[in-house]
């Protein structure tokens, strides 16, 4: 583990511009965007008074460069400055939405790569056989799925004909008593408590979401696989290991660990692509996660919601990729050794 | 004709035939190819013809037949509103694929120029190499968000219109050929006939235009089919949070979301018909991009002939 380390802390290094430039490029856009938040706030009856005197209050009277300051001075206090929607600090609201919308990400990628995994590994190792085909096909419907419109489809098939869900209408049911939040992640927090109740609620409110992230995302998942074990098991390696008269399963597998680095690659990738990219499910099952939140805020000039969530999954990304490299250095013996 | 047959690909294993014989002979070898390039033109015919073609006004509501199922009046049934939603799906495509083409085309010149640019100064020194720099750490800042919270913004700060959706379409999309094109002319930056272009007086911009970039297309190019694919459905997840194109515009996007209330009430037409509409041409466009991805691999292309060629023996005997 020698190099791990400088490793790190070069990766560190190159952070904190990026998370900077970031925080500039998403200010300034959502500043450009028309619609005072002071006028918003007031609504139309509000006199010209009020609303200059909420423009004070609020920092808008300063020059745009000032204000990109002194959201960068009350950053480092740990203030994400006050969402206007939900007249709340914005760290307390994400703090409450991020688990949410992590919750369904994470148990969609988990679906996701228990599909595309196997399906991937199959379909390289059968080239022409019929779960080659099926695995083909699933490949390419998948990526061409709109994830929102499969949601709706889940929806009417379990919701109003079979009727074994309940309502595409948030994480829990409304006679539900919540869980007291330790992790965020209702499912957990409710095994915590061993509130069965709310645990059975919580994860069928779960199903159609998680399967819908779960079945278009493990396309690019077993493509990946796919094309990474053909190449493995067209290399030398695997076609020595064959002529040896080696059992075809343990070609295999020990192809599939020469491909892991690219499948882990493709689910980090997901992985950070999906917190802001579940929006669209996010909104179709009210599920009020993190991504929901920022889009209402740039739907509403509210600029800190944005910011705080751009920051937050930004950070939440750098560390998925740190994990992935550190994971690198677990199952590959030619890096840093 | 079997013998014939053989021939024809022999003469492919060697290279030797002409790069269209070879494409058709793919397509024939993997009709799913050929099924790709026939939903597209589909959906473009159908926006081309939708005037003719339409049994109803894409846009006129008549809250006198609203919601009903699909029926040899309403092939596809009514929305909420009363708007004929098969009208409305054919005439779709000319907002859909139009955005989602001029996009994914607006990027790639885009970022086909500027990553051909960086290329060629990234190793170099002095100010245009440290500006290469930058604009590689811009691609880094712009790749780091969301993207679709991106384009949302894009979108609101432009303003709402079907131009703007196209610039965010586009915007989001350039680091992809900035990366693509600047790897491959770092590459081919070091080749002699670069340095041949140089040597025998031409400029900068001049060897680039003629000698780098023709050569450092292809991957490029090879990614465009699944882009515009992958931009049809960007845009109908802008529409469908209501940062896109506006209803009563027919685009799939919007009319998926303004079915939603009527899916969970059981009234499945209005949003699962324009799904499918757009999931089928999405499809189609990842059909063709795949076709060119084995047609840009040349072991692959090698593998697939000589198959082809044994099968036509095997067949012949």
């Amino acid at each position: 583990m020698r190099g791990l380390l400088p490793f790190l802390g070069q990766r560190m290094l190159f952070i904190l511009p990026q998370l900077f430039g970031i925080l500039l490029v998403s200010f300034f856009l959502i500043k450009s965007i028309p619609g005072d938040p002071a006028v918003l706030m007031l609504g139309p009856t509000a006199t010209g008074d009020a609303v200059a005197a909420l423009r004070t209050k609020l920092g808008l009277d300063h020059a745009l460069p000032m204000q990109f300051w002194y959201f960068l001075v009350d950053l480092v206090h740990g203030d994400l400055g006050t969402s206007w929607q939900t007249t709340r600090p914005v760290l307390e609201d994400l703090l409450q939405r991020f688990p949410a919308t992590l919750e369904l990400v994470t148990f969609g990628l988990l679906l996701a790569i228990l599909v595309g995994v196997p399906f991937g590994v199959a379909s390289a190792s059968h080239e022409r056989g019929w779960l080659g085909r099926i695995a083909n096909a699933y490949g390419l419907t998948a990526g061409a799925l709109p994830d929102f419109w499969l949601a709706l489809v889940l929806i009417f098939v379990f919701y109003t004909i079979l009727q074994v869900v309940p309502a595409p209408l948030g994480r829990i049911d409304f006679a539900v008593l919540p869980p007291p939040t330790v992790t965020g992640f209702l499912t957990v927090d409710s095994l915590l408590a061993g509130d069965w109740a709310a645990f059975a609620s919580a994860a069928s409110h779960l199903c159609l979401p998680v399967l819908t992230l779960g079945l278009v995302n493990a396309g690019p998942i077993l493509k990946m696989t796919q094309s990474t074990v053909e190449r493995m098991l067209h290399s030398d390696y695997s076609r020595y290991e064959v002529l040896s008269g080696l059992p075809r399963g343990m070609v295999v597998r020990h192809a599939l660990r020469n491909a892991l680095p690219s499948i882990i690659t493709i689910i980090s990738v997901l992985y950070g692509y999906l917190l802001g990219g579940a929006v669209l499910v996010e909104i179709v099952f009210s599920w009020g996660g993190a991504g929901q939140y920022a889009v209402q805020g740039v739907l509403n000039s509210d600029i800190y919601p944005v910011l705080g969530f751009v920051l937050l999954s930004a950070i939440f990304s750098l560390f998925v990729y740190l994990a992935v490299d550190i994971l690198y250095f677990a199952i590959d013996p030619r890096i840093g050794r | 004709m079997p013998e014939a047959e053989a021939t024809t690909g022999a003469i492919a294993e060697t290279g030797r035939t002409s790069r269209l014989a070879t494409l058709l002979q793919v397509a024939r070898a993997r009709p799913r190819f050929a099924l790709g390039y026939v939903i597209v033109l589909a959906a473009v015919l159908a926006g081309a013809l939708a005037p003719l073609v339409a049994p109803y006004s894409p846009v006129e509501a008549n809250p006198a037949e609203f919601l009903q199922p699909p029926s040899a009046q309403h092939w596809l049934g009514t929305d909420a509103v009363g708007m004929d939603i098969f009208s409305r799906v054919i005439y779709a495509p000319r907002i859909d694929l139009a955005i989602a083409v001029a996009g994914t085309l607006l990027s790639a010149v885009v970022g086909c120029l500027i990553g051909a640019w960086v290329g060629y100064h990234s190793r170099g020194g002095g100010l245009r190499g440290w500006l290469a720099y930058l604009v590689m750490r811009a691609a880094d800042v712009m790749q780091a968000f969301p993207v679709f919270v991106f384009a949302i913004a894009l979108v609101a700060s432009l303003g709402q219109s079907v131009q703007t959706v196209v610039l965010a379409i586009a915007f989001v999309n350039i680091p992809i050929y900035l990366r693509l094109m600047r790897s491959q002319v770092m590459t081919i930056r070091e080749m002699r006939y670069v340095e041949a272009s140089l040597v025998a007086g031409l400029s900068d911009a001049r060897t680039i235009a003629r000698h780098v970039m023709p050569n450092a297309m292809g991957p490029a190019l090879a990614q465009l089919s699944v882009n515009v694919g992958w931009s049809i459905l960007l845009t109908a997840g802008l529409s469908f949070v209501g940062a896109g194109v506006r209803s009563p515009t027919p685009e799939w996007g919007s009319m998926i979301a303004s079915g939603f209330q009527n899916v969970v009430t059981g009234e499945w037409w209005p949003s699962v018909f324009p799904g499918l509409a757009l999931a089928v041409t999405v499809f189609g466009f990842s059909l063709i991009g795949s076709s060119v991805e084995l047609f840009a691999d040349p072991v692959k292309m090698r593998r697939l002939t000589r198959d082809l060629a044994a099968r036509r023996r095997e067949r012949a005997a």
